[in-house]
């Protein structure tokens, strides 16, 4: 029997950055000696949207909740699945087109659970944590159609009967 | 009860300030927090079916009663990634 996975892995690497990220370090970083794959996710600013060309974007987080919500997908990741190090490292501030907004690196021993985590990593990221982005364009600026965070329920279940 | 609220992407460009702090009357709720805003700034009003809150960093219900020192925020669709 193997034992549960850890909820999470002390070298797992979190953060909100404002310079370039450079994936070549993260990937390194989720590099470990057990290790027989690493799958990664670069997510880089697209020269277009709906039909528009983009000029460039710009990212603004709730950097603290964005940073809890990014280290709660790590944490379910490694519940889920058998991997070993997580690295989720978002950009913010203003980046040119082609540039790495996002970008996560995931080790594990084999290489299904690496591409899976990777991608549970950026569809949970993109629906839960607190991250905008405005594009710009040659005529103006929108900030972009997102995706709305579950939200707990309105009022708590009833509490359980007592038969006391 | 005094109460921080963080305004991010179109709503920080509506109220025109990226974070306030308010004294709310005892009871309150994050709604009643929200219908404040709404009130000074009417512009918002269509934008609250698609927010959602979050009270000290966690996702949040409407309804969820307030404390003193509480942090809020209301939160449009998110889009990073």
């Amino acid at each position: 029997m193997t034992p549960p996975s850890p909820m999470t892995n002390v070298q797992d690497l979190i953060r909100l950055v404002r310079e370039p990220i450079e994936p070549l370090a993260l990937i390194a970083h989720v590099r470990a000696p057990g290790d027989g794959a690493v799958a990664t996710f670069d997510g880089c600013v697209r020269n277009n949207s709906r039909g528009r060309a983009t000029l460039y974007l710009e990212y603004e987080g709730y950097e603290a909740m964005a940073l809890a919500k990014m280290r709660e997908i790590a944490a379910e990741m490694h519940s889920r699945l058998a991997i070993d190090r997580v690295a989720i490292v978002h950009r913010l501030g203003k980046l040119e087109i082609g540039e790495t907004s996002v970008f996560i690196a995931v080790s594990a021993p084999h290489r299904g659970p690496a591409f899976e985590a990777c991608r549970l990593a950026i569809d949970t990221l993109k629906k839960t944590v607190p991250i905008w982005k405005k594009e710009f364009f040659a005529d103006g600026a929108v900030w972009a159609d997102g995706e709305m965070p579950p939200t707990p329920p309105a009022t708590p279940p009833p509490p359980p009967e007592s038969h006391s | 009860m005094q109460i921080r609220v963080l305004f991010f992407g179109r709503l920080k460009e509506i109220v025109g300030r990226a974070e306030d702090s308010v004294d709310v009357a005892e009871g309150a709720r994050i709604e009643d927090l929200f219908t404040r805003y709404r009130q000074l700034h009417p512009e918002l009003a269509p934008y609250r079916p698609s927010l959602v809150a979050s009270r000290n960093q966690e996702f949040a219900p409407w309804s969820a009663p307030l404390a003193s020192g509480d942090e809020v925020a209301f939160l449009p669709p998110v889009s990073g990634g």
